[in-house]
């Protein structure tokens, strides 16, 4: 496929798995949040680290290989306990302040991501349209 | 996606009863009889909360598992006056302490504060998920 094979060369793809990852993120801190006055709840979290470096990794096989359209489907990230923090006596290690944070960062880089892969989309529209609009 | 705000939603549920638990427990701080009129102090009650949805407790979320009744000990008065009086003039009030009461009505409300806030975040993702289509 024409198109299939000029999306996967753009950025794209990448764009797509980063909103997948920090769409899950969002649900996890949601979780933790809902959760702060639960006795023995252990928070979760992704890495985001780990994830980025997996991702990183992969466009660079892509830009090294000789199609350079590739997807991205396959990448994971699995969900982890934080161990950071105090463990309250209720058996609970939330921290209000990272969580908020975190979750203020994940989503700013959501929608940051979102105007994007909007700009993306625009000029491949421009593109197929052969006008400024 | 949709279901963070499920999530969230089912925060603010749980808080709120909560929030009522400790707003009951405060109009009864001096409540020494019963509906029948037989001398038995209002015993304190906490909200005990545990993960998951209320309606399934392997969705994410979190419900209030219980209602659960303090143990601790009554208040001992001395007022002879008191129609609640034992033989020995002792009144028994409730085993409510105003101060605990405001810390855990201040830790509920942030609680809520910090879910609503949860949810504005999720919804302005949402909502820039959404202009991706138009």
């Amino acid at each position: 496929m024409f198109l299939e094979k000029l999306m996967n060369q753009t950025s794209a793809p990448v764009l797509e798995q980063m909103l997948q990852f920090t769409e899950a993120r969002a649900r996890l801190l949601s979780e933790s949040v809902a959760n702060v006055d639960t006795p023995g709840y252990r928070q979760k979290d992704l890495d985001v680290k780990k994830f980025e470096g997996m991702l990183r990794e992969r466009v660079d096989r892509r830009d090294a290989s000789d199609s350079r359209s590739t997807g991205f489907e396959d990448l994971t990230a699995e969900v982890q306990h934080p161990t950071t923090g105090i463990l309250s006596h209720d058996g609970n290690n939330r921290s209000m302040e990272s969580l908020m944070s975190d979750q203020a960062k994940n989503g700013m880089l959501h929608n940051m991501i979102i105007e994007l892969l909007r700009k993306q989309f625009q000029q491949m529209d421009m593109a197929l349209k052969e006008r400024v609009s | 996606m949709f279901d963070s705000l499920d999530i969230s939603s089912s925060a603010l549920t749980a808080q709120r009863i909560r929030m009522d638990t400790i707003a009951a427990n405060t109009a009864n701080m001096n409540t020494t009889h019963d509906a029948a009129g037989k001398p038995n102090p209002y015993r304190r009650r906490f909200a005990v909360f545990a993960p998951g949805q209320p309606d399934n407790h392997n969705a994410p979320g979190v419900h209030v598992e219980q209602i659960k009744l303090d143990d601790s000990a009554f208040r001992k008065v001395h007022d002879p006056t008191n129609i609640d009086a034992d033989k020995d003039g002792n009144v028994s009030f409730p085993n409510i302490d105003l101060s605990i009461e405001y810390v855990n009505m201040l830790e509920a409300s942030r609680a809520y504060e910090a879910n609503v806030t949860t949810m504005e975040v999720n919804k302005s993702m949402l909502n820039a998920a959404l202009r991706l289509i138009a």
